[in-house]
């Protein structure tokens, strides 16, 4: 289950990683074209979440991730499976 | 299972392509490699092989002695690439410094062997046929900002005395796990249907999961090479990607471009994507090591390592089957009745026969 401290926290990597301000980030923002990662950063991104959260993300499923929401659902469904 | 003789290991770089290959080969060869990470590096491999993971920023000597410390063999796979070649004395001044922070912490944490993994590039011409670990630059090989640097890094490792340090030199390095696709870049375009203007040279290959091989038995070798080559296959650009596109059964390749109109388009290409998250089409790193690639004899790491290549066609086999299921590359098509799914690849053996 996704808390609001869980997404804060998401958001805040989001943060570090762009320097974009959480309350700029939308859930529709798309990784790449809005908020400017690049394919090395979004890798840094699951992996920190993977990190922060202690979940384990398989690649397949790291590189199909397009946007913020992605990045929440996928958050949000490996810790309804722990 | 690593017992109380194995030596203390730690791997800077371990999370990226050619590190994580070398973490499974440590692995298998009984050691427990411990893993210098970076707050923003990519960990979801490491995190896999459940292996221990310490701080370890090279822009941070002080984590670099506190990851170092109890350990008798570091494995150095993190040397600065850069970007792009669009600032060689920033890179220079970067990977030099970086360098000498990483040999003093080794030092002072007491580490017995260091292994440093360079590049090829530092490997020059032999007139007469194979180059091998005699062919040396006398200095700065000059062939762009990638050759400079990985030519200068080598020489403070090689004068390092204060521990052993052995320097492995791999060629490119193909195979699974390459999620940044560098190497391989040309072959996944035109899997694409892409026709990507490129130059032809000598193209040195090594698998990366040999490479991880050769790096583990430099570790717990007796008596190992100082500096060693580790290539696999000496193959021309020019016929891999016409393999690739027969693989693919894409379009063949048009014909390789000048230098001269490589380097341009390659510059040109960078500065195109300077200060943005987007890749260079085409990198000149990639033409420098093209242009300026020469065929390798890698006797010596069959020799003193007893190294065994990977055949071409199975890494690329295996490159293909990871790289289709992350959808880095197109779905391989269906073989038809009348031609062959797959041609080896023009290669020769990197060793004289």
């Amino acid at each position: 289950m996704l808390t609001a401290v869980h997404q804060a926290r998401i958001y805040a990597i989001l943060t570090e990683l762009t320097a974009i301000p959480a309350d700029e980030i939308k859930s529709t923002d798309r990784l790449r074209e809005d908020l400017g990662m690049d394919s090395v950063t979004r890798m840094e991104l699951v992996s920190m979440l993977a990190e922060e959260f202690d979940i384990d993300i398989e690649l397949e499923e790291a590189v199909a991730i397009e946007d913020v929401g992605g990045v929440v659902s996928l958050a949000g469904q490996r810790l309804s499976d722990d | 299972m690593p017992d109380a003789s194995t030596p203390t290991t730690l791997v800077l770089g371990g999370g990226g392509f050619l590190g994580l290959h070398t973490v499974d080969a440590l692995q298998a060869a009984g050691l427990a490699p411990r893993c210098g990470r970076r707050r923003r590096s990519n960990v979801l491999g490491l995190r896999k092989r459940k292996v221990q993971m310490v701080p370890a920023d090279l822009d941070d000597p002080a984590s670099l002695l506190d990851a170092m410390q109890g350990c008798e063999i570091v494995v150095h796979l993190a040397g600065h690439y850069p970007k792009t070649s669009l600032d060689p004395k920033g890179a220079l001044a970067l990977g030099l410094r970086q360098s000498h922070d990483v040999l003093e912490a080794a030092a002072t944490a007491g580490v017995r062997r260091l292994i440093y993994v360079s590049s090829t590039a530092t490997v020059a011409r032999n007139p007469g046929g194979l180059s091998d670990e005699g062919h040396t630059f006398p200095a700065s090989p000059g062939h762009g900002t990638y050759h400079d640097l990985k030519w200068h890094m080598e020489q403070v490792f090689l004068a390092e005395d204060r521990l052993e340090v052995l320097v492995a030199c791999p060629a490119a390095c193909l195979g699974p796990g390459d999620l940044r696709v560098g190497t391989c870049a040309l072959l996944v375009a035109l899997a694409w249907g892409m026709d990507p203007p490129h130059p032809d040279g000598d193209v040195p290959i090594v698998d990366v999961r040999d490479l991880g091989r050769a790096v583990a038995r430099l570790a717990l070798a007796d008596s190992p090479p100082r500096r060693v080559i580790l290539a696999g296959h000496n193959s021309r650009l020019q016929p891999l990607l016409e393999t690739t596109a027969e693989r693919y059964r894409v379009a063949q390749p048009s014909a390789a471009i000048s230098a001269d109109q490589a380097f341009a388009l390659a510059d040109a290409a960078e500065l195109a994507v300077s200060g943005t998250a987007d890749r260079p089409a085409l990198s000149r790193e990639i033409v420098d090591l093209v242009v300026h690639g020469v065929p390798l004899s890698a006797r010596l790491a069959e020799d003193s390592l007893g190294m065994i290549w990977t055949p071409l066609s199975d890494t690329l086999d295996d490159f293909d089957a990871w790289a289709r299921r992350l959808r880095i590359l197109p779905p391989l098509p269906e073989p038809s009745p009348c031609s062959p799914p797959f041609t080896k690849p023009a290669s020769t053996p990197s060793s004289p026969s």
